[in-house]
């Protein structure tokens, strides 16, 4: 089936099987690499991505559902070489070791401050229950996130 | 570390403060990590590569009679089914032990390879395996480490022993009738998962006749590349092994490098095209090698005046399958056994035993957090039983300069302990906290605070001297090419490296690249583990980087007609310390070296500063230097259910110079949640040899809600003489006193001791309701 | 659950954007066809061998499957309606606030932006964090098929472990909570913080006038083979006087109603008590807490 939707700035169309997921389709048909297979079940958060602006497991949806979509990931991030805010308050504020669950706490970061742009801590913890590190121990990317909800207001 | 480097390097910079090192940089690997560039194994894609996966034994411990292979090879896209008799060289990857077959003949966990299908896709490649018929003859299994010890069963030939270790010093014996209090007890340490985000995966690229590459997970490129060339009958030097950037290690990659590595090598070599292995979680969890589970028997004397005067240690280690660096574990937990303190009879006997569990390895702390626990959970007792503060009691026995270990090491310099405890007491207001929750009870909940002390000496353990290299390319422009073979799993090293020498040469930090990666061009600098990446590896640049620039030194000062240690270079300038006007830039200075012929390059080369302990006494200098870590944690404890709610964690560590503080933070922080882990939701589920939860949805790491309130982190300078700039190691450090400090907080809350960790909420439940569970009582 | 994780097994996908389509296509493949709401129970199952199909009829076009409305004595959630729209939406705070609850200490947003209702109680895990309060607002669900509609009260919808009485052909198109005046309230123990199974979970509902208990009742997940209403605990309570003590007392009555199991994740006697203690504490905060609970967290 032909699977067509928006993909950061560009548009994307390529034939998929219906038993193919988001993630695999990104990876492999699309070259999109910063999405990561950490589990293919959901529960480790390396595949997010954001679907019309929401974050998603895209392990879990078939590449097919994302017809019509506009799917975000982090190479739609930085503009013409340049970082963009949130990434440059990671990059101040260390918000990664291995950088293997980067994108998706860099997308998470994204669509929390889209939708609200002075989150608490508490609001931080909340949005990214469902994102597991096991380098950074959360605290450098609580304050990434802090960072960048200030740098994106200033 | 034949040289006072720290000194030497002093000299060089004529007693400037450093404008590097010491600061934050950017790291190296940053913008490509942050923009989504970042290659890590299974991203390298290519096209026609095939797709490996291995069949396993179902049994713990078996026989393979027959592989039959037809029905696998009629699946429509399955390419080959590779078996131990399709193996080139040796099928030999034993790690410390030769014991382990890549593919195996004889199954001895329940996962062992047994035949490697390789398909040209992934579902062909899982239907080929459905489909692949092994023949077993099942054997009797073994689980417990203690039914080995008296087991006619044998699991190797050579026995159920895989090695055992040894500390003697002074008489326990004597010691012991002397004592006012002695406490004896027996704790359980379980085993953890790495749980890193990113599977293990291996692509391998055969190169010519016989010849392969391969991009696979490791931390360590020169044994991987070994351990491949040996498998296929080849040099190391027809192998190349690239490392991609590493989603994570902790050890796990570090034994399980070579491994992964070797199958897709194989399928390589033998099919002659390209293949690819990639783990999914399930066999990341189900099957690969994880932290080993120790049952100590510690006893420990002290005499009323609150002096340590003797410990006795007996313990077993669980095996597993195959020895893997079970013995390295085995050992290093020896050498430490006495906990940070100054004990002059000692008494430890470990034994390594096979089972037919999933072999044990490499992780974060290496034996320590098993073997601290049960050394700190003693001294809470002890204290208790002297009537002594247990820090007071802590801070009489702690090591300090001039001290000598239970191997009887001296360690004359680099021992902040004791400062580090007293700092780290301060910020957590010990005292105050420990009268406030002795007070606080609400119907339901209880508070407490505990400490745990920790130390780990950095470098390899074992029979294998830790040797390092190190490569730096001034390039005619000025810029220089550094390369390591230290791996970057996240931690950081390699960019301290660059400030190292950047540091040194006196030019920018940005003028520094770090290539490395590729087995072919970058030196050996040993394996990525033991905290060993800065203190040796860093030491390697530094090593490279002072013999340049003694070189640079020398034509600079034929070029301004000055001394050579009158040299000073700074910031990409060259000048005479005593007439600043006589000044060239570094460009120049490097023109005129190529120029005039003096060698541009350097290669460093060190080998740790340490021996070989005695293996009937244990005696000896196992390390170079010792970091070391406290750490305070507050806790509240739900009495009607028993979890265990850490409020505030004050972690410390003493570690020499820290070199990128923005880093050392990070890493010490995610080393308390890795302890909070350990100590509380990590529990690796076991029946009849069989991990039964082998998913993040039932093996619990900790999420961002499960992390405590962090307190700044103490850190104490204690420079070490021989290192690159006095540093050592933090890798592990802040991980092993976690669950040390989390366990001693919670007995304070409840007065009720835990004898195993991780703790278990159902066990501290039904202790608090008073019913007797294995593991309660006090 | 051990299966393992494999790339998904061949189907095809239907996407119709009407629910007579829908209807007439489950009618044809029957047992089949299995429906794609949020697909973060179904993608899982199906990667794992533990569900199967020939072809997957996926519901997300058929817009008026969601929708969160109040009309007449009812609120009405329609089965496809996202478990994350649900946590936001003020009128289910309001007149459900258990289920919101219990949606926002369930799985993590990611799954929450997918994951459906109608989902979540087709699964029918035995530890479906939407059942408890939707069972102690006397919910039910409307099941319909190529035949018609009907009605089944959600206390009479599950029927053992992923089991329910919904037929391969119906779909479950609308959720309906009777509007009510009392508290509700939700909480679970977990293993750890966050992005959890529940061990053990309970919501409850309480209506209570001048210190009296006039109406109460109590669910609880993860403690039996489907979720389950607490009847004994109920009945000792309903005119009873709004008091710890009370509390106490009938809450220890649920022990005799639960009957978990060992496995990985808790032994069954844990369980068993850990139903006496949850209760006792869902109880407290409706008895004695007011009509909306304090901050949401996993025990």
């Amino acid at each position: 089936m032909l699977v067509r939707f928006k993909l950061n700035d560009g548009i994307i169309a390529e034939e998929a099987n219906p038993n193919e997921t988001l993630l695999d389709f990104l990876r492999n048909r699309a070259k999109v690499g910063s999405v990561k297979k950490g589990c293919d079940e959901g529960a480790c958060g390396t595949c997010t991505v954001l679907f019309n602006g929401k974050p998603v497991r895209s392990c879990l949806i078939l590449a097919v559902q994302a017809s019509e979509a506009e799917i975000t990931t982090v190479e739609g991030l930085a503009k013409r070489g340049e970082l963009s805010e949130i990434q440059e308050a990671f990059l101040e504020k260390y918000g990664f070791q291995c950088g293997f669950c980067t994108p998706g706490m860099i997308l998470t970061t994204r669509a929390l401050l889209d939708q609200n742009p002075h989150p608490t801590i508490e609001d931080i913890k909340d949005a990214f229950e469902g994102n597991l590190c096991r380098c950074t121990g959360y605290e450098q990317i609580i304050e990434s996130v802090l960072r960048a909800a200030e740098m994106r207001t200033r | 570390m034949h040289l006072e480097y720290l000194e030497e390097v002093r000299k060089l910079l004529h007693g400037k403060s450093y404008t590097v090192v010491g600061r934050d940089v950017r790291r190296v690997d940053a913008l490509e990590k942050l923009t989504g560039i970042a290659k890590y194994a299974a991203d390298h894609v290519i096209e026609e590569a095939l797709i490996v996966k291995a069949v396993r034994s179902p049994h713990p411990h078996a026989v393979v009679k027959k592989i039959d292979e037809t029905g696998a090879l009629k699946i429509p896209g399955v390419v080959g089914v590779i078996t131990a008799e399709d193996i080139p060289g040796e099928n030999e990857i034993g790690y410390l032990v030769e014991d382990q077959p890549l593919v195996t003949e004889k199954a001895r966990y329940v996962g062992d390879v047994v035949a490697l299908v390789v398909a040209k896709d992934e579902e062909a490649a899982w239907e080929g395996s459905d489909e692949l018929r092994v023949e077993y003859q099942k054997l009797p299994a073994i689980f417990d480490p203690k039914d080995a010890l008296s087991n006619d069963l044998k699991i190797h030939d050579h026995g159920n022993i895989a090695g055992d270790v040894k500390v003697r010093k002074g008489d326990v014996e004597e010691a012991f009738s002397r004592c006012d209090v002695i406490v004896e007890r027996t704790y359980k340490a379980g085993s953890q998962d790495h749980a890193y985000l990113e599977p293990e995966a291996a692509l391998a690229i055969p190169l010519g006749p016989g010849g392969v590459t391969v991009i696979g997970t490791t931390q360590n490129p020169f044994r991987t590349r070994h351990t491949v060339a040996r498998v296929l009958g080849r040099q190391d030097s027809e192998v190349t092994i690239i490392t991609p950037y590493i989603g994570g290690g902790f050890g796990g990659k570090d034994t399980y490098g070579p491994v992964i590595s070797g199958m897709a090598a194989l399928a390589a070599a033998v099919l002659g095209k390209p293949a690819m292995m990639v783990y999914s979680r399930y066999e990341s969890f189900a099957y690969r090698f994880k932290r080993g589970p120790f049952e100590i028997q510690y006893k420990s004397g002290a005499t009323k005046d609150g002096k340590l005067r003797a410990i006795q240690v007996d313990y077993i280690v669980d095996v597993g399958g195959y020895a893997t660096w079970s013995i390295g574990f085995m050992k290093r937990a020896a050498y430490h056994a006495t906990g940070v303190y100054e004990v002059a009879n000692v008494k430890v006997d470990g034994v390594a035993l096979y089972t037919n569990n999933l072999p044990n390895s490499a992780f974060n702390g290496f034996g320590n957090p098993q073997m601290l626990f049960a050394a700190e959970s003693q001294m809470d007792i002890l204290a208790e039983e002297l009537n002594m503060d247990p820090i007071d009691f802590r801070l009489r026995n702690a090591l300090v300069p001039g001290s000598r270990t239970g191997t009887n090491q001296l360690l004359d310099h680099a021992v902040g302990i004791k400062e580090l405890i007293e700092k780290v007491v301060e910020k957590a207001d010990w005292q105050g906290k420990r009268v406030k929750y002795l007070d606080y009870k609400t119907k339901t909940k209880r508070r407490g605070i505990g400490v745990g002390c920790s130390w780990h000496g950095c470098g390899t353990t074992g029979f294998k001297q830790d040797w390092a290299g190190a490569s730096i390319i001034v390039n005619p422009d000025g810029s220089v090419t550094y390369s390591t073979g230290i791996v970057e799993i996240g931690q950081g090293t390699i960019t301290s490296h660059a400030m190292m020498v950047a540091e040194v040469l006196g030019i920018p930090f940005e003028w520094v690249r770090v290539i490395g990666n590729n087995t072919n061009t970058m030196p050996d600098s040993g394996e990525t583990h033991a905290q060993r990446g800065t203190i040796i590896g860093g030491t390697a640049a530094v090593d490279a980087a002072l013999k340049l620039r003694k070189r640079m030194n020398k034509v600079a000062s034929e070029a301004l007609n000055c001394k050579e240690e009158e040299i000073a270079l700074e910031n990409g300038e060259v000048y005479n310390i005593n007439n600043a006007s006589q000044r060239m830039s570094f460009k120049d200075l490097v023109y005129e070296m190529y120029m005039g012929g003096s060698p541009p390059a350097e290669y460093g080369f060190i080998k740790a500063r340490r021996g070989y302990p005695d293996p009937e006494t244990g005696q000896g200098d196992p390390y170079a230097a010792y970091t070391f870590g406290c750490t305070i944690a507050e806790v509240e404890v739900d009495l009607e259910t028993g979890h265990v709610d850490v409020l505030k964690l004050y972690p410390g560590v003493a570690a020499g110079k820290i070199i990128q503080p923005a880093v050392v933070r990070g890493q010490i922080y995610g080393c308390g949640i890795l302890g909070l882990g350990y100590a509380l939701t990590e529990r690796v589920v076991r029946g009849e040899g069989r991990m039964l939860n082998p998913s993040y949805i039932d093996y619990l790491i900790p999420t961002i809600k499960d992390k405590p309130e962090m307190a700044e982190l103490v850190c104490v300078e204690d420079e070490y003489k021989y290192s690159a700039f006095g540093a050592k190691g933090v890798g592990e450090i802040a991980f092993i006193a976690t669950p040390l400090a989390i366990a001693n907080a919670v007995n304070n809350a409840l007065g009720i001791r835990f004898y195993e960790i991780p703790l278990d909420p159902e066990k501290i439940f039904f202790a608090v309701k008073g019913e007797s569970r294995n593991g309660s009582g006090s | 659950m051990e299966a393992e994780v494999r790339p998904l097994p061949k189907f095809d996908y239907v996407a119709p954007s009407s629910l007579s389509e829908a209807l007439k296509l489950l009618r044809d493949y029957q047992d089949g066809a299995k429906v794609l709401a949020g697909g973060t129970d179904l993608v899982i199952r199906l990667k794992k061998r533990l569900a199967f199909a020939d072809v997957i009829v996926d519901l997300n076009r058929i817009s008026e499957l969601s929708c969160i409305e109040s009309v007449g004595d009812h609120l009405h959630i329609g089965g496809l309606t996202r478990l994350a729209q649900i946590k936001e939406s003020p009128i289910v705070k309001d007149r459900a606030s258990a289920l919101v609850q219990a949606i926002s200490i369930m799985a993590a947003p990611p799954i929450r932006n997918r994951g459906t209702i109608g989902g979540n109680l087709c699964n029918s895990s035995p530890a479906a964090d939407t059942a408890p309060p939707l069972l102690v607002l006397d919910a039910s669900v409307k099941l319909l098929s190529v035949d018609g509609e009907r009605v089944v009260p959600l206390s009479q919808f599950f029927v053992g472990p992923e089991e329910n009485v919904a037929r391969a052909d119906e779909i479950l198109t609308e959720v309906m909570i009777p509007l009510q005046e009392g508290s509700s309230a939700f909480i679970k123990l977990g293993r750890r913080k966050a992005f959890t199974l529940s061990v053990v979970s309970v919501a409850a509902y309480a209506m209570a006038n001048s210190g009296k208990f006039d109406e109460v009742r109590v669910a609880l997940g993860a403690v039996a083979p489907t979720p389950i209403r607490s009847l004994k605990v109920e009945e000792a309570l309903t005119g009873g006087g709004v008091s710890e003590k009370t509390i106490q007392e009938s809450a220890e009555l649920v022990k005799m109603e639960v009957n978990p199991i060992t496995d990985v994740r808790a032994s069954a006697e844990y369980r068993r008590e850990m139903s006496y203690v949850l209760t006792k504490r869902v109880l407290g905060k409706v008895g004695l807490g007011g009509k909306n609970a304090s901050k949401i967290q996993i025990e």
